[in-house]
C-alpha cells in the first residue's frame, strides 16, 4: 500500500491535484447568487442570474432553461473536473478517485435494471446514467439483456460484470444469496421490484466496507476523515434500509434478522450494537427507539416524525453538507475530493429545488435548499438545529 | 601502549569509536561541516519550495492572480539556501592553508598548536551542522506555511498578509541557526603558522 504522505511529503505526488480541487471549491454558488436566484420569477431571470456564476459557460447552449436541463448541464460540468482531476492524479489518489466513481457504477447498473424491467428503451436510459459511472457503451447496452432471477444476475455477472470495478461486489452478492437460498429464496421470487432495492442495497453495503478498508489502510488525516465520512454515510444506508422495508416483505419477522440484517453495512457507528437492534425493529416506532440512542440521528428522526417540512433525508443532507464542509478544514488529506464531489451534488440539488420551484411559482418553499460554505447554513446558527 | 579487548598490540590498532574524533584531520573535520551546512540548507530550501510550488501552481489555475504574490514564500524558501551559502563562505575563510615553514614533508614541526588546530575543526564543523539542520526544519516549516498561504490566498486574499506572517516566523528559525553558527564559529580560527 502506498501512503498518501504526512504533512511535508504529500505535496510530492498529490500538491497539485490538491490544489486544484480547492481552486474548484471556490466556484460554489455563493450566498448572493442564492438569494438572487430564490427572488426570480421566471426561467430566464434564473438563467440570467447563473451566467454569472461558474455555470455561465456550461448554459450558453440552452435557448430555455429547464431544472432538467440545468441539472444535466451541472452533473457533466462536474463530471469532465472530475475527470480533469483524475487525470492529474497518481496513486493511491488515483485509486481513491476511482472509488468514488464506483458508487455512481452500481447506480447506473442499478437504474439499467430496473429500466429494462419497466420496459424502457435502452437509448433513453443510457442518455439518463450518471456520467461519473459510465461504462463502455456496449457493457451498457448488454446489460439490459439478461433475465432479472437468480440465474440471469449470475450470467449478467459472468458475462459482462466480472471485467468491470463493481463486479468484485455483484460477485459477493451473488455468493452470499446462493448461500442463503431456502426458505427465504422462495419469498425472494415473489418480490421482482424489491428485488432491484435489494441488490442495490448489498452492492452499496459492499461498496461502502471496501472504500471503508481502502481508507483506512490508507492511514493518516485521509482515514480520520473520511472512515467519519463513511461512518455516517453507512449509518444511513441502515436506517433507510430499515425504514424502507417497513411494508414490504423483508420486515417479516423471520426475514428481518436474517436478509435485512445482510444489508447493514458492517463498518460505522451504528455497528455492531445499532445494527443488531435495527434487526429487531418492526416499526417505525422501534426504529425511533434505536436512532433515539444516537444523538446524531435523534434528530434527524425527529424531522421525519414531526413531519414538518423537511423529510429525514433532508435532515441526514444537511448533516453529510456539514460534515463535508469539515473535510475542506484540514489540508494534505484525500477527504476533500470525496467532499467537493458530494458537496457538488448537493449544489445541484439545490439549483434544481429552486428553479423547479421558480417554475411552479412555489415561492414559500425555494428557501428550502441547503446553502454551502455560508454563514448562514444550520448548522452554523448558533443554537441552530443539527 | 595499551591493548584493546581484542588484545591488538600493534601501535595502529584503533581503540575504539573515539579515534573518529581525533584521527580525523581537523582539516577534514571543518570541511565536511561545510558540506553538511550548504547541503543540508538546500535540501531544507528545496523541499520548501516544491511543497509551496505545487501547491501555488494548482491553486493558480482557479484563481491566477495569486501567482505573483505568492512567489513570496518560493522567496522565503529560497532565503534558506542563501543562509547556507553565507554560513559555507563564512566557514571557508576560517580555514587557513598552513604557512610552509610551519610543517616539513607533510608532518608538522615542533610548535605546532594542535588544542587551537582541534577546536577550530570541531567548531567549523558544528557550526556548519547547525546552520544545516535548523535550514532543513525552517526550510520545511516555511514549505508547509506557503503550500497553505496560496492555497489560503486563493480562497480568500485578506488571509495572504496573515499567512505571510506565519511564514516570517517559520523563517525566523533559520535566522536563529546562522546567528548561532557565525557566533560558534568567530573562535574558530584555523591555526596557520607555528606557536612563537
Amino acid at each position: 500500500m502506498v501512503e498518501t504522505g504526512g504533512l511535508s511529503t504529500f505535496n510530492i505526488q498529490h500538491g497539485y491535484v490538491e490544489a486544484l480541487v480547492r481552486g474548484m471549491r471556490n466556484s460554489f454558488v455563493s450566498d448572493s447568487d442564492y438569494h438572487h436566484l430564490t427572488q426570480c420569477d421566471t426561467l430566464e431571470d434564473c438563467k440570467l442570474n447563473l451566467t454569472e456564476s461558474d455555470y455561465g459557460a456550461s448554459l450558453q447552449n440552452d435557448s430555455t432553461l429547464t431544472p432538467q436541463d440545468l441539472q444535466k448541464a451541472a452533473v457533466d460540468k462536474l463530471a469532465v473536473e472530475f475527470q480533469y482531476l483524475r487525470s492529474q492524479a497518481v496513486a493511491p489518489l488515483a485509486q481513491f478517485l476511482d472509488f468514488i466513481t464506483h458508487e455512481y457504477m452500481i447506480e447506473n447498473i442499478m437504474m439499467l435494471l430496473k429500466g429494462t424491467m419497466a420496459g424502457r428503451d435502452i437509448n433513453e436510459l443510457i442518455a439518463q446514467a450518471h456520467p461519473l459511472g459510465m461504462f463502455k457503451e456496449s457493457t451498457m447496452r448488454s446489460v439490459v439483456a439478461f433475465e432479472s432471477n437468480a440465474k440471469g444476475y449470475a450470467d449478467l455477472y459472468q458475462c459482462v460484470l466480472v471485467d468491470t470495478p463493481v463486479g468484485a461486489y455483484f460477485s459477493k452478492f451473488l455468493q452470499e444469496s446462493s448461500q442463503n437460498v431456502g426458505a427465504a429464496g422462495e419469498i425472494r421470487n415473489v418480490l421482482e421490484e424489491t428485488e432491484i432495492e435489494i441488490i442495490k442495497a448489498s452492492l452499496m453495503k459492499y461498496y461502502l466496507e471496501d472504500f471503508y478498508a481502502f481508507c483506512s489502510s490508507l492511514g493518516g488525516d485521509t482515514a480520520t476523515i473520511m472512515c467519519e465520512i463513511l461512518s455516517v454515510r453507512a449509518d444511513t444506508q441502515a436506517i433507510n434500509v430499515t425504514l424502507n422495508s417497513f411494508g414490504t416483505p423483508l420486515n417479516d419477522p423471520s426475514m428481518r434478522s436474517t436478509d435485512r440484517r445482510r444489508l447493514y453495512p458492517s463498518v460505522g457507528f451504528l455497528y455492531p450494537a445499532g445494527t443488531s437492534m435495527l434487526a429487531q425493529a418492526s416499526d417505525e416506532e422501534s426504529l425511533g427507539q434505536v436512532c433515539s440512542l444516537y444523538p446524531g440521528y435523534a434528530s434527524a428522526w425527529a424531522c421525519h416524525v414531526e413531519n414538518d417540512d423537511r423529510s429525514i433525508d433532508d435532515a441526514f443532507f444537511e448533516r453529510d453538507a456539514a460534515l463535508h464542509e469539515l473535510a475542506f478544514e484540514s489540508q494534505m488529506h484525500f477527504g476533500c475530493f470525496y467532499a467537493y464531489v458530494k458537496l457538488k451534488e448537493q449544489e445541484i440539488r439545490n439549483l434544481v429545488w429552486i428553479t423547479e420551484c421558480v417554475m411552479q411559482r412555489q415561492k414559500e418553499a425555494v428557501n428550502q435548499f441547503i446553502p454551502l460554505f455560508s454563514q448562514h447554513a444550520p448548522w452554523r446558527q448558533k443554537g441552530g438545529r443539527r | 601502549m595499551s591493548s584493546d579487548a581484542s588484545g591488538c598490540q600493534s601501535a595502529y590498532c584503533n581503540q575504539g569509536w573515539s579515534e573518529v574524533l581525533t584521527h580525523m584531520s581537523p582539516y577534514g573535520w571543518g570541511s565536511f561541516g561545510i558540506a553538511f551546512g550548504l547541503g543540508l540548507s538546500v535540501v531544507g530550501a528545496a523541499w520548501g519550495i516544491w511543497l509551496t510550488g505545487s501547491s501555488l501552481v494548482g491553486a493558480a489555475v482557479k484563481a491566477p492572480r495569486i501567482r505573483s504574490k505568492n512567489l513570496i514564500s518560493v522567496i522565503f524558501c529560497e532565503a534558506t539556501a542563501i543562509y547556507g551559502v553565507i554560513m559555507a563562505i563564512v566557514l571557508n575563510g576560517l580555514m587557513k592553508k598552513p604557512e610552509d615553514s610551519s610543517y616539513v614533508d607533510g608532518v608538522f614541526s615542533e610548535g605546532w598548536d594542535y588544542n587551537t588546530w582541534y577546536f577550530a575543526g570541531f567548531g567549523v564543523f558544528c557550526s556548519g551542522l547547525s546552520v544545516g539542520l535548523t535550514n532543513v526544519a525552517s526550510g520545511i516549516s516555511v514549505g508547509v506555511a506557503g503550500s497553505s498561504c496560496a492555497l489560503a490566498d486563493a480562497q480568500d486574499p485578506t488571509l495572504f498578509v496573515k499567512i505571510l506572517i506565519v511564514e516570517i516566523f517559520a523563517s525566523a528559525l533559520g535566522i536563529f541557526g546562522i546567528i548561532v553558527g557565525i557566533i560558534q564559529s568567530n573562535s574558530s580560527q584555523f591555526p596557520d603558522k607555528l606557536i612563537n
